[in-house]
């Protein structure tokens, strides 16, 4: 039972990763693969406020989430204004940097060795401390994304963001001014992705570099792509496959690091067949312009 | 309403001139053609004046602003919409989306009103009553909310049209507004045209269809080679058999 | 101990930096060769070069030490396979989804997928510790303005010379070359002259594909093999195209320099681990200053 609400937390999660992603996949047509950074972002800001200097749990989500976004105006600004395949370098090397600071900058997050001892989060005098409250919990955040989203989706703004998807060309000889559009975007996602760290940081109780690796992008890609881009329930489909699907290897026997390797062997493969035979995944509205 | 006024632009595209010295003056209440064979520097000088593209040399003003180096979005936004040679428009949605999306000043694209959503209902109701009216103006409004992409050429034609005007544009530049479309639809879109030139709308476009420029343009602009080499009324310009040999040449 | 031999040892090491960073930065030049040939005539990130460069790595040790293989026909087969496996991307993979209007961004998201399900059956295969491709390596070399280079690096720096030169031969002087640059430069253009843009990049990939298994391969030999290797060194590859200017030749060898010059000299301020950090952070900057790189034209957004 307590496994089972394991996955649960763990879904909640990577929904809030998926329909982050989706953001900027699905309604911009812009791929990211810094994700998992500012996820680790917000995980690691957030631990460091609470370990270092005892800061409660909502201050280290605003301050996770605000520092996300900031770092993601860095990569952003430079990049769009050239070409969306600039931005995809840009992430990547975005993502390499914060796992670099994550793994690297061992004086100030202790590098592989993690940080551990994370206070749980207590909000306004509720003491998230058993399981189900963690489901809880990370069902809140999971709704609240998915409102933030679908509210930007539901909206002229997001209505703009489809246009850039569509045909960029065409938003801008309208007066849109699609760089400040994708940068928002952005920053939106990239809040959104560090608040699941956020409560990661808060529900494992230690952090390290290895959960927030390139590797765990393309997961949260997988996700998305396999849900299906630009769709409600997409993002929740993916990452409920997703997260489910180790568990079900898992339950083959087959040797642990093995396990991880076919799984990721899994992504790839979806990765490619889902491009080649049905773009829009499961339930996806949009279907990269096929 | 407003006036574009361009100075000896200028542009070289690997040593090859696209534009050479080209001046022009787009008035209101005036309908202006810009005539010339393939590879003239028509929609190099369309691309340049709608930001799309940078002069090498020369300068543009819409009114009194100038324009030469803004961003493509912000001269829109200062008035001056255009149409594409290779029609775009967003086809997965519906007609009267794509116009909406046309509206200018949307509180509701800001990331704050998007969230919040106050007054989102009102400024979107009065979006879709603008853009029935253009749509009407233009008369697409049955076909309002069949998607962009499933209306004929023609149809889509006059879609790029509402939605220049529902960004309330003093200045509407078209390239190509009536070629691949029957001799109907042609006659419906120069009409139009006229009605706007009547609302004191400045109007140019590019075109091939040396009829149409005949019928309903104020004044033609002959281009070859990167250059204007003629500028007048349609029975100067169009009766002169020199300049009609060089633009069938 | 005075200044006199501080400052010798100084400048031993500074000498050591440069050679070590050059070798380095040679490799990245040959990456960055094939990726920018590859995006200049493709037009979108073909992730899955790092699958190339790290697939030729470990093809090199299979047959080598696992089927012994004498180790000059293991690295030829290696980099003819792995030329074969490129275009066996082209074919079988983009070609279909070119064929099908897929956009720049499904071509990426299916090399992504392919680049991962290679890497993981690399892992699964040889595990995950790292391998040398020659076991008991000659450690000698020879000593050049206070550096050390190993008999190794001097191969690897000749090499790499030779098959920049070659290649640059081949892009300006052959018809083949010609037609190739023709693509990059105007596809719609060149289908109008009737040349067969399918068979143009057939050839681009393999091509390029050979130069980063040839990258691949001097890479293990310089360091170790892991399953991430290509992964690692496509990054730097990237960043040195970008630096040097992504449809040029000569820029991209002076990317490659610049980027192996900065990742090494950067050791010498700051501890090691930034060494990819900084890169990145250079790889920021050019984005914002100089987006075209040193050597290339100046970036078009968007073609209306």
């Amino acid at each position: 039972m307590e496994y089972f609400l394991h996955i649960l937390v763990l879904i909640g999660i990577y929904t809030v990763l998926a329909v982050s992603l989706d953001l900027l996949v699905g309604q911009t047509g812009l791929l990211s693969i810094a994700h998992a950074g500012f996820y680790g972002l917000g995980a690691y800001t957030s631990a460091l406020l609470a370990v270092r200097l005892g800061a409660s749990f909502l201050i280290s989500l605003v301050a996770g989430m605000a520092v996300a976004a900031l770092v993601s105006l860095v990569v952003s600004f430079p990049s769009l204004r050239l070409h969306d395949d600039y931005f995809v370098i840009a992430t990547f090397g975005c993502q390499m940097i914060l796992f670099g600071i994550f793994n690297n900058w061992v004086s100030f997050t202790r590098g592989p060795l993690g940080i551990p001892a994370i206070p749980q989060p207590t909000i306004f005098g509720w003491n998230v401390r058993s399981r189900i409250s963690f489901v809880l919990l990370t069902a809140l955040l999971a709704v609240c994304s998915y409102l933030v989203v679908t509210l930007l989706a539901r909206s002229p703004f997001g209505r703009v963001l489809r246009a850039i998807r569509e045909d960029e060309v065409f938003a801008q000889s309208l007066g849109k001014n699609t760089l400040r559009f994708k940068v928002t975007a952005f920053a939106v996602s990239a809040a959104l992705a560090a608040s699941a760290g956020v409560v990661y940081a808060h529900y494992t109780t230690f952090i390290d570099p290895s959960s927030f690796t390139v590797t765990e992008s393309i997961l949260v890609i997988s996700m998305v792509i396999i849900g299906g881009p630009d769709s409600t329930w997409g993002p929740l489909i993916g990452a409920a496959v997703l997260v489910t699907l180790p568990e079900a290897l898992r339950l083959l026997g087959l040797p642990g690091s093995v396990a991880a390797n076919l799984r990721q062997v899994f992504y790839g493969v979806s990765l490619v067949v889902i491009m080649m035979v049905r773009p829009r995944g499961l339930v996806g509205r949009y279907g990269f312009g096929r | 309403m407003a006036t574009i006024r361009c100075f000896d632009l200028t542009k070289r595209f690997d040593g090859v001139s696209a534009l050479e010295g080209v001046s022009v003056e787009l008035l209101p209440s005036c309908i202006t053609a810009i005539i010339g064979p393939n590879g003239a520097g028509k929609t190099t000088l369309v691309n340049i004046l709608t930001g799309f593209a940078r002069p090498d040399e020369g300068h543009c003003f819409l009114g009194d602003c100038e324009i030469t180096h803004l961003s493509p979005h912000r001269i829109a936004q200062l008035g001056l919409a255009r149409t594409f040679q290779n029609l775009r428009l967003i086809q997965q949605v519906s007609a009267i989306d794509n116009v909406r999306l046309a509206r200018p000043q949307q509180r509701g694209e800001r990331l704050s009103s998007a969230l919040l959503r106050f007054g989102l209902a009102k400024e979107e109701l009065r979006n879709t009553e603008e853009a029935m009216r253009q749509l009407k103006f233009v008369g697409l409004a049955e076909k309002a909310r069949e998607l962009a992409g499933e209306l004929s050429y023609g149809e889509q034609k006059l879609l790029t049209l509402a939605c220049c005007l529902a960004t309330e544009a003093g200045v509407i530049v078209l390239d190509e507004p009536v070629a691949g479309v029957h001799p109907e639809m042609t006659l419906h879109i120069l009409s139009l045209l006229s009605r706007l030139r009547q609302e004191g709308k400045t109007v140019a476009f590019i075109e091939h269809d040396v009829a149409a420029v005949r019928r309903i343009s104020d004044l033609v602009i002959v281009m070859d080679h990167g250059k204007v080499i003629a500028l007048g009324t349609p029975q100067d310009v169009l009766e002169r058999s020199d300049i009609m040999e060089a633009y069938l040449a | 101990m005075g200044t006199q031999w501080g400052g010798e040892i100084r400048g031993h090491m500074l000498s050591q930096l440069i050679a070590n960073g050059l070798i380095a930065g040679g490799t990245y030049a040959l990456i960055a060769l094939g990726f920018s040939l590859i995006y200049g005539v493709c037009r979108f990130f073909h992730f899955a070069h790092a699958a190339v460069i790290v697939c030729a790595g470990y093809l090199v040790f299979a047959l080598s030490s696992r089927l012994g293989v004498p180790l000059s026909l293991a690295v030829v087969l290696s980099i003819v396979l792995s030329s074969a496996m490129g275009a066996l991307l082209e074919r079988a993979i983009y070609r279909p989804l070119r064929a099908k209007h897929a956009s720049s961004l499904m071509l990426l998201v299916a090399s992504l997928g392919i680049y991962v399900v290679v890497q993981n059956v690399i892992s699964v295969v040889f595990g995950d510790d790292p391998h040398a491709l020659l076991s008991g390596l000659p450690t000698q070399g020879i000593s050049m303005f206070g550096a050390r280079i190993t008999f190794i690096q001097v191969i690897i720096l000749i090499v790499t010379l030779l098959l920049y030169s070659a290649t640059g031969f081949f892009i300006a002087h052959t018809s083949a070359g010609r037609t190739i640059r023709a693509v990059a430069s105007d596809s719609e253009l060149a289908r109008i002259v009737g040349i067969d843009a399918n068979r143009v990049m057939l050839l681009v990939f393999a091509l390029g594909s050979g130069l980063a298994a040839a990258a691949g391969i001097l890479i293990s030999f310089n360091v170790e093999l892991t399953p991430t290797m290509g992964f690692d060194a496509l990054l730097m590859g990237v960043v040195a195209a970008i630096v040097g200017g992504i449809a040029s030749v000569p820029g991209a060898l002076l990317g490659g320099f610049l980027v192996g010059l900065s990742q090494h000299l950067g050791v010498w301020k700051l501890p090691s681990q930034w060494q990819d950090a900084i890169v990145f952070v250079i790889l920021v900057l050019f984005l914002v200053l100089r987006p075209q790189g040193i050597l290339g034209t100046p970036v078009r957004s968007a073609a209306v």
